[in-house]
């Protein structure tokens, strides 16, 4: 059986879990070829790491420069699995992929993750506990096993964090018609501070809300303040904001203040302001699933059975095009894409309505009971 | 209006191209970089600066769609621009809250 070729390190996590999700064999070439370090970096080696956790007979080779990656997929088999995060990448990186993976183990998956739980860089452990959970829901996937919870927080650059999250298993998962996202009825959110003053959190709080109090009353922003061993390794604190729509759809945005030791300090009221910034942003964007989380729905939508799915998207990130030309060589899967304008002057940008038939993928490794 | 339906119908096929289609043109762009790779003294290669390509092939693995910098939220024009995607905006006359 031939193997699917990939050349350089983007895109990384997206090629291996389509890879182990369609079982194809795939091959990274030039991995960082001219870099001055070339080869895998310690977050990846820790990714491959965790994917082998999950996965039972999964082949992995990797030449002596790390340039070059085969990877042979085996069977996902989920149960209790323990991590320890490399520090350079947040748990939002790993956690993304596990999310993707999840639904299709043997057993359900019980994951303990630890390391940074909030950088500037990845969605952190608290967007996508707000956005991805509910956006899983939709797609059947729900029950008393679905959770994500934030045990201890751990900033960049130390860590220290633990992330445990459980997902059931579903055999096979629902096409979705999300073509109507309605109107935001609440925004939440929630402010974190860690080894730094309780009074931060306050701040980013209060000049988040000048800003977002011009549209809707309904704020309620969740300050989140942790102490002792629960508060990581190093200073920090973030605001995490999610909008509601009537329909069940939640628009995302967050910032993390910069990491100890790097680049210039920011002040919590600015943090707070262009975090609120972010969020009308998303909203301009709009659509039915929010920009982080596209491809995760998109992939939901792939593997559904086999019947139209719909969802109506903002505009696709350069992340979620790539996506979609893998999904195209792994499971020839071709979306219909559709560029909607807003009829209303007042509804935000251009949106785009993605449609397909799933390839009816059936989890054949969930037990029968 | 004709004129709209025809600019959404250009439209259409090109979203489709641009994700799908471009693949194939990049690669071609590529192999033909490739033979210009001139050689000095039958020994040495030069080596290029990193194409757009290649830098776009190592770069982050991120999933973060980095906001669009041409909008200034402190326009009254921006806030208005989203006004309705909120329950307290306009409601089509079918609905109701």
């Amino acid at each position: 059986m031939a193997s699917l070729t990939y050349e350089g390190c983007n895109f990384f996590r997206q090629r291996l879990v389509l890879a182990t999700l369609s079982g194809k064999r795939v091959k990274i070439r030039n991995i960082r070829s001219r870099d001055d370090n070339p080869g895998l970096r310690d977050f990846e080696a820790s990714f491959i790491r965790l994917l082998d956790k999950v996965t039972n007979g999964t082949r992995i080779e990797i030449n002596q420069t790390g340039t070059v990656l085969f990877y042979q997929p085996g069977l996902l088999y989920g149960g209790a699995v323990e991590h320890e995060c490399c520090a350079q990448r947040s748990i939002g990186y790993y956690l993304e992929a596990l999310i993707m993976l999840a639904p299709f183990m043997k057993n359900s998956l019980r994951a303990i993750l630890k390391g940074v739980t909030n950088d500037p860089v990845d969605p952190s452990v608290d967007l996508i506990k707000a956005t991805a959970v509910p956006l899983m829901k939709t797609f059947g996937i729900d029950g008393e096993g679905l959770e994500i919870k934030v045990v201890r927080r751990g900033m960049a650059p130390g860590g220290g964090g633990e992330v445990h999250f459980s997902c059931p298993v579903r055999r096979t998962i629902k096409p979705v018609q999300l073509t109507d996202p309605g109107k935001i009825k609440r925004i939440r959110g929630t402010a974190y501070s860690v080894r730094v003053s309780p009074q931060m959190a306050n701040r980013i709080v209060d000049s988040a809300r000048s800003i977002l109090n011009q549209f809707i009353p309904d704020i309620y922003i969740y300050t989140d303040h942790m102490k002792g061993a629960s508060s990581g390794k190093s200073p920090g604190f973030g605001l995490t904001l999610v909008a509601e729509t009537v329909n069940g759809t939640f628009l995302s945005a967050e910032l993390a203040s910069t990491p100890q030791g790097q680049g210039d300090p920011v002040l919590p009221e600015e943090l707070g302001k262009s975090c609120a910034k972010l969020l009308l942003e998303e909203v301009y964007r709009g659509g039915s699933v929010d920009s982080t989380n596209q491809s995760l729905a998109l992939l939901f939508m792939t593997l559904g059975q086999q019947d139209v799915s719909k969802t109506l998207l903002g505009p696709l990130s350069p992340y979620t095009i790539e996506f979609l030309r893998h999904i195209r060589d792994f499971f020839q899967i071709m979306f219909k894409i559709e560029p909607q304008k807003p009829e209303d002057e007042q509804k935000g940008g251009e949106k785009v309505l993605m449609t397909c038939v799933g390839v009816g993928f059936a989890n054949i490794n969930k037990t029968l009971k | 209006a004709t004129e709209a339906h025809l600019k959404r119908q250009r439209a259409a096929p090109n979203l489709r191209k641009l994700v799908y289609g471009t693949v194939v043109v990049e690669e071609e762009e590529e192999e033909v970089v490739d033979e210009e790779d001139e050689e000095l003294g039958g020994l040495f290669r030069v080596s290029r600066p990193e194409k757009s390509k290649k830098v776009r092939a190592d770069a982050t693995d991120c999933s973060r769609f980095q906001p669009d910098t041409s909008h200034d939220w402190d326009q009254e024009e921006m806030l208005a621009s989203i006004r309705d995607c909120f329950v307290t905006g306009k409601w089509e006359g079918d609905k109701d809250a």
